[in-house]
């Protein structure tokens, strides 16, 4: 009866259960087996955690894992701060040489499909389980570069803290390569996805490439960049080989109990999303500014 | 750069002006291959060449020996190596096919359809992104135990269907598609599953070959359940069979084997990948959305 006095709500309403049906499965599974085990590992980190014949028996200790991990484990704060400096270093430079590069691949070169295949390649091998093996090897490392620049001669004219950052990406180089795949992939659709009668515009007005490429192209793919910073920050934390990661499954098989190991992971969380909320913070800003 | 394409005066052959460009790609691509290379002489290496430090890239004795020692074991075992073959082919067909499938759909009312907690649901979806995944193995394990899952096939497959990433990418590919479009396929007469099959799919089929190269892989490389809910060895998967080889048997043996294994695990990727990136490829170019 609803249907003829106000078509428009029964319209949303349809809506309103299309969505939830369509995300029903996703979701039950998402509950059952992501977002439920996180909330239960946020249980454990209050409580001793013991393992009996199957069974867990829990032993409230309130604060104390979250106060050890903060103030006596100087190992997991080490790890902590090595990571947030890591993260700051390598968002910036993953955006940037993905956007660089995916500017690259998407202009009409020849054998431009090879190069979009070859730089996509890394995306199975940072995920896949040969990673360690690279790294152990030194594979990922490029023995070369970091004789190819003298540091040591420019110690003196820059600040130390730009010259520790300068090794660091340098001796990265290649993990940074093969962390940019999806990234590159991302942007590459940003930029097919450009209207190019507005370069046509701007073209007639007289503006350079130069001048196309801050006035038009970063603005419109602002949204994309705060995607790929987004993905980025989340891979590299995740990343099953990251220190950390190591650290609390080294906690978790009997090296401090399951109890601390949760608090840990939830430390390690909470730092992780403020590092984002940084991240995204920064993006969004320039956005703005460009906007106005 | 970009504006190149916007103009149409490139060059549709090779021409000298391009050169800088592939000066720029060329050695970026060669890091890229490497890894691969590397992963494909490492298998053939003799076991002197296997210890050598610094590694070599390339092996001088190319050698079937690694193979030979990782069939032998392989022959050995009490359930047949071809079982576990089958069980992770299955695993990963269905999990491929589940996982995009609810993730294209979720993907879809999140970015499309105005309902409660939308919002709320991605930002914890994007948050559960970010958990440290092997934190959660211990609750996960307490509720496959209570779902009676243990010793169960299908827990090979229920943990990792619904892929956190991949709702999160496809999400953010959905809000791309201009709203107009859909709303011209709801004029013509299009129910839901219409929209989601022939307009939503087929545009953001560079995200799904994505997401089914990273569920691929989640599901080819799991050995989670294999160690954690099945006894029953006739119901485990590969991966999880060729990592009991790398921890039973003498060192010396086990690095070659280690190389040979990682190659086996590797090549249905790389094989995959191939297939996939066509299509990742091919549609970003005509993806039809301007």
């Amino acid at each position: 009866m609803k249907k003829s006095k106000k078509p428009k709500i029964q319209y949303s309403r349809s809506e309103v259960l299309s969505g939830y049906a369509f995300c029903a499965l996703w979701l039950v599974g998402f509950m059952a087996f992501t977002l439920y085990p996180i909330i239960q590992t946020f249980i454990f980190s209050f409580n001793d955690v013991t393992v009996q014949e199957g069974a867990f028996n829990l032993s409230n200790v309130g604060f104390s894992h979250y106060v050890q991990a903060l103030s006596q484990d100087a190992d997991f704060l080490q790890g902590l701060e090595d990571y947030a400096i890591k993260l700051i270093l390598y968002v910036p430079v993953i955006t940037v040489v993905s956007l660089i590069l995916a500017m690259l691949l998407n202009s009409k070169l020849k054998g431009t499909g090879f190069f979009r295949t070859v730089f996509f390649l890394p995306v199975i091998i940072t995920s896949g389980p040969v990673m360690s093996i690279f790294i152990d090897q030194g594979v990922a490392s490029f023995p070369g570069i970091e004789k190819l620049i003298n540091f040591d001669s420019l110690a003196g004219t820059v600040p130390a803290f730009l010259l520790e950052a300068l090794r660091f990406l340098t001796s990265e180089f290649i993990m940074i390569l093969w962390f940019s795949g999806i990234q590159i992939l991302v942007f590459m659709t940003g930029l097919q996805k450009m209207d190019k009668n507005m370069y046509e515009a701007a073209q007639i007005d007289g503006a350079s490439k130069w001048e196309m490429f801050w006035k038009l192209t970063l603005p419109a793919l602002n949204p994309t960049i705060v995607l790929n910073v987004v993905f980025t920050v989340v891979m590299q934390s995740v990343f099953s080989l990251n220190p950390i990661i190591t650290r609390i499954t080294g906690y978790m098989n009997g090296d401090g109990g399951y109890g601390y190991a949760s608090a840990t992971a939830w430390i390690y969380f909470i730092v992780m999303i403020a590092l984002l909320g940084l991240a995204v913070l920064v993006f969004k800003k320039h956005e703005r500014r460009v906007r106005r | 750069m970009a504006s190149f394409q916007g103009k149409k005066i490139n060059p549709k052959h090779f021409h000298i002006s391009q050169l800088k460009f592939y000066i720029i790609l060329l050695p970026f691509a060669v890091f890229m291959v490497l890894p691969i290379i590397y992963i494909f002489t490492t298998a053939f290496k003799p076991a002197d060449e296997l210890f050598k430090f610094p590694p070599s890239f390339f092996v001088k004795n190319p050698t079937w020996d690694n193979y030979k020692a990782l069939f032998e074991l392989m022959a050995g075992s009490s359930v047949p190596a071809s079982r576990y073959l089958f069980n992770s082919v299955i695993v990963t067909v269905l999990t491929v096919i589940i996982s995009i499938f609810l993730a294209v759909s979720a993907g879809y009312v999140l970015s499309k359809k105005n309902f409660k907690g939308r919002n709320v649901l991605f930002e914890i979806n994007t948050l559960a992104l970010m958990f440290v995944p092997i934190a959660v193995s211990i609750p996960r394990f307490i509720i496959i135990v209570n779902l009676g899952l243990v010793d169960r096939f299908i827990a090979n497959i229920l943990p990792i269907i619904a892929m956190p990433i991949g709702v999160f990418l496809l999400k953010q590919f959905v809000d791309q598609i201009p709203d107009p479009l859909i709303e011209a396929a709801k004029m013509d007469g299009a129910g839901e599953w219409t929209i989601l099959f022939k307009v939503i799919i087929p545009m953001v089929r560079p995200a799904l070959a994505t997401v089914a190269i990273l569920s691929f892989q989640s599901a080819w490389g799991n050995v989670e359940a294999s160690t954690l809910y099945l006894n029953n060895e006739s119901l485990k998967t590969f991966a999880y069979y060729i990592t009991t080889f790398s921890s039973s048997s003498s060192s010396t043996v086990t690095q070659g084997i280690t190389a040979a294994s990682a190659l086996i695990m590797f090549l249905p990727n790389l094989i995959i990948f191939i297939c996939m990136q066509s299509k990742v490829m091919d549609t970003m170019a005509h993806s039809g959305i301007k």
